[in-house]
């Protein structure tokens, strides 16, 4: 029977060791799909047995040989085991019977399994493969979400997610793409592409709406998980490391980001005793940690910014200049004009107000923010701060039926009420 | 592992791209020529010159004209010869065509085999006979319920016909278009992306180079492949020194 202490060994065990699991199988057998069985049913043997044999010294290590005994079975099965076992060599998985641990321990090989998830990372983010894909296969088989959670995740069929999940994978193996940390060279490019991904998770829970908060929810942890994953493994990068801080300085905030109604709530706004003060600890000495090595990324200076925000103790204390000038340099690396948006608010807010709306107007022309409800949102913002409630009452109109979400939707409504019935101007910050 | 890689092109590249690659092109083939990489590379005459090829009810129906009605084409291919994708991309993110053009990286099904015939065509020797590519087109509907298997088989038949006239160059099904990826090199920064340069429903399922007396011929041969009775073969003639 399985005990209450069993069951959460082995939740822990999945958390923290399913990726291990199967990034170990698949370079030993170099199939997909077999790793993922086989993971799984070590999991489950893990239920059946340790309520007798007592919760393994190193279950990452139990787990890994149960799933390798179990790989071993299936391909003596198959027509193409021999051929695999063979070609596998003296890397041939440890015999059926021998102790999981000891073997483990007697081979010495934590330093390879380590080196498996990172190659299981940088392969599930291969810039070849489709980006839904790769997000989608980094959940699967890293966080070992099961194909309908990620499905529910991203508002897909299950029956999609399972054939883009089948896909992927097929172009992995035809097309040949290798199971390996990329060398040197390739290195910073390909770690900008795993930590795009990342990221891209942890926004896609990040901007949840309504319905799916819960799950949405768990991918923000899922990407927080996964980043400290690749930093540890990684312990060099101070890209991992901003990207790493970036995410726990948002994430510091999700408490007081939602109204009770389901409202978003600005920074400026937000009830600041809400924000998880360890996490922006952790962020911060993250992102000091990542500074030191004097190598700025896109990711440490949108940390730096999360940082000014998280410094302030309340909104009127934020540094607005600093801000504005992380902005600047940020549109170095990346010169979207989203960033530019995201600049001309720190500018106004920093105190030229006038500035701020002249970036604005100069974006109005970019058709690639035509349908981005954030342009009209924010000239409203600053034409409010202004005092011209007429004109910012139009901008907010406008802004209103391109906002995505139910949430950011009332806020703009809510905003659209005071300025449609203000009659006194009001300049300074609320 | 054996790959095509297709040149996408929009048109006559601009001057200054031409002359960046006159002189660059040979500096790279020699590297990835020496390194093993390149098995051989050639480039196709302009679209305008292409027939595309169906038969219908027994009936062979050319029409003149490239068959993808896109702006893109292909304009050229090398094949390769890597250990994996990634080298396949270094290879060709490193040629100064991929500056101008996509191109697109597909694995051969596999099973190519490069012959002497191949090596003559490798060193533009086309004292045996111009050589034409067959681009077998597949995708959308087929013009009859297609089997597989029965359609791969009289592929192989056909090729072994043209082998034994002393017509066959080079030729086998393509991996699908999930398999493909496409390079761009932009302001030194390599862009990949997924999927094949040409973005139709159709898709290139394979290529056959043959050898030919001329176009007509090379209609012909297009017309005795099985593909051209379920959907349509693009024949094109590389160009000849």
């Amino acid at each position: 029977m399985t005990t209450p202490a069993v069951q959460h060994a082995v939740d822990t065990a999945f958390r923290e060791e399913w990726g291990r699991v199967v990034a170990t199988l698949i370079r030993r057998t170099g199939d997909w799909d077999l790793a993922e069985e086989c993971a799984q049913e070590a999991f489950t043997e893990a239920l059946r047995r340790w309520p007798a044999d007592g919760i393994p010294h190193r279950p990452g290590a139990w787990l890994t040989t149960v799933a390798g005994h179990r790989a071993i079975d299936w391909l003596r099965r198959g027509a193409r085991g021999a051929e695999l076992l063979e070609q596998a060599g003296r890397e041939a998985l440890p015999p059926p019977g021998t102790d999981g641990e000891a073997m483990a321990e007697l081979s010495g090989e934590t330093g390879d399994i380590e080196d498996d998830r990172l190659r299981l990372i940088f392969t599930c983010c291969h810039p070849a493969l489709p980006l839904e894909g790769r997000v989608a296969l980094t959940l699967r088989t890293l966080a070992g979400l099961s194909t309908a959670e990620i499905a529910r995740a991203f508002l897909v069929p299950e029956a999609t997610m399972a054939k883009r999940l089948t896909r992927t994978k097929a172009k992995i193996a035809v097309a040949r793409i290798p199971y390996r940390v990329p060398p040197a060279h390739l290195l910073p490019e390909r770690t900008a592409g795993v930590l795009a991904v990342l990221y891209l998770l942890f926004n896609e829970g990040h901007s949840a709406s309504s319905g799916t908060e819960l799950i949405r929810a768990s991918l923000c942890e899922e990407a927080i998980r996964l980043a400290r994953a690749l930093h540890q493994l990684m312990p060099d990068e101070p890209e991992a490391m901003g990207a790493l801080a970036l995410m726990l300085l948002h994430h510091s905030r999700r408490h007081a980001r939602m109204g009770g109604d389901g409202e978003l709530i600005t920074l400026e706004e937000q009830d600041r005793d809400r924000w998880d003060t360890a996490e922006i600890q952790e962020g911060l000495a993250l992102l000091a940690a990542a500074l030191r090595h004097r190598q700025a990324g896109p990711y440490q200076l949108q940390a730096a910014i999360a940082a000014c925000h998280a410094r302030a103790a309340t909104a009127a204390d934020t540094d607005w200049p600093q801000i504005a000038s992380l902005y600047a340099l940020l549109e170095r690396y990346m010169p979207s004009p989203v960033v530019r948006l995201n600049r001309a608010v720190a500018v106004a807010m920093a105190g030229d107000i006038e500035a701020g709306l002249a970036i604005v107007d100069e974006l109005s022309g970019d058709p690639r923010l035509a349908r981005y409800h954030l342009l009209e949102a924010t000239r409203a913002d600053l034409l409010r701060r202004r005092g011209d409630a007429a004109a910012a009452a139009a901008a907010y109109q406008r802004a209103l039926p391109l906002a995505p979400s139910t949430a950011e939707r009332r806020y703009l409504q809510r905003r659209l009420r005071e300025t449609s019935t203000s009659h006194r101007p009001h300049g300074t910050p609320s | 592992m054996k790959y095509v890689v297709f040149i996408g092109s929009e048109g006559l590249p601009v001057p200054e791209a031409l002359a960046v690659m006159q002189r660059e092109l040979p500096v790279w083939i020699e590297e990835m020529d020496s390194r093993g990489v390149r098995l051989l590379g050639r480039e196709l005459e302009l679209p305008q010159t292409a027939a595309t090829v169906r038969v219908r009810g027994g009936e062979t129906l050319v029409t003149d004209g490239p068959f993808a009605e896109t702006k893109e084409f292909v304009a050229g291919l090398d094949i390769f010869e890597c250990a994996d994708l990634d080298e396949a991309i270094e290879a060709v993110a490193k040629s100064p065509v991929s500056r101008y053009h996509p191109m697109e990286i597909r694995p051969f099904a596999a099973g190519l085999r490069l012959g002497e015939a191949a090596s003559e065509f490798a060193r533009e020797d086309d004292s045996a006979g111009t050589p034409y590519l067959l681009i077998m087109w597949m995708g959308g509907t087929p013009a009859a319920p297609l089997d597989e298997a029965a359609v791969m088989a009289e592929s192989e038949a056909w090729r072994q016909d043209l082998q034994a006239r002393g017509l066959q160059v080079l030729g086998n099904a393509l991996e699908g278009p999930e398999a493909a990826t496409t390079i761009r090199v932009r302001d030194g920064q390599t862009l990949i992306s997924d999927g094949p340069f040409i973005q139709t429903k159709e898709f290139i399922a394979g290529i056959d180079v043959v050898r030919c007396a001329g176009r007509q011929q090379a209609i012909e041969l297009a017309a005795a492949h099985p593909i051209a009775r379920y959907h349509a073969i693009e024949v094109r003639p590389f160009c000849s020194e």
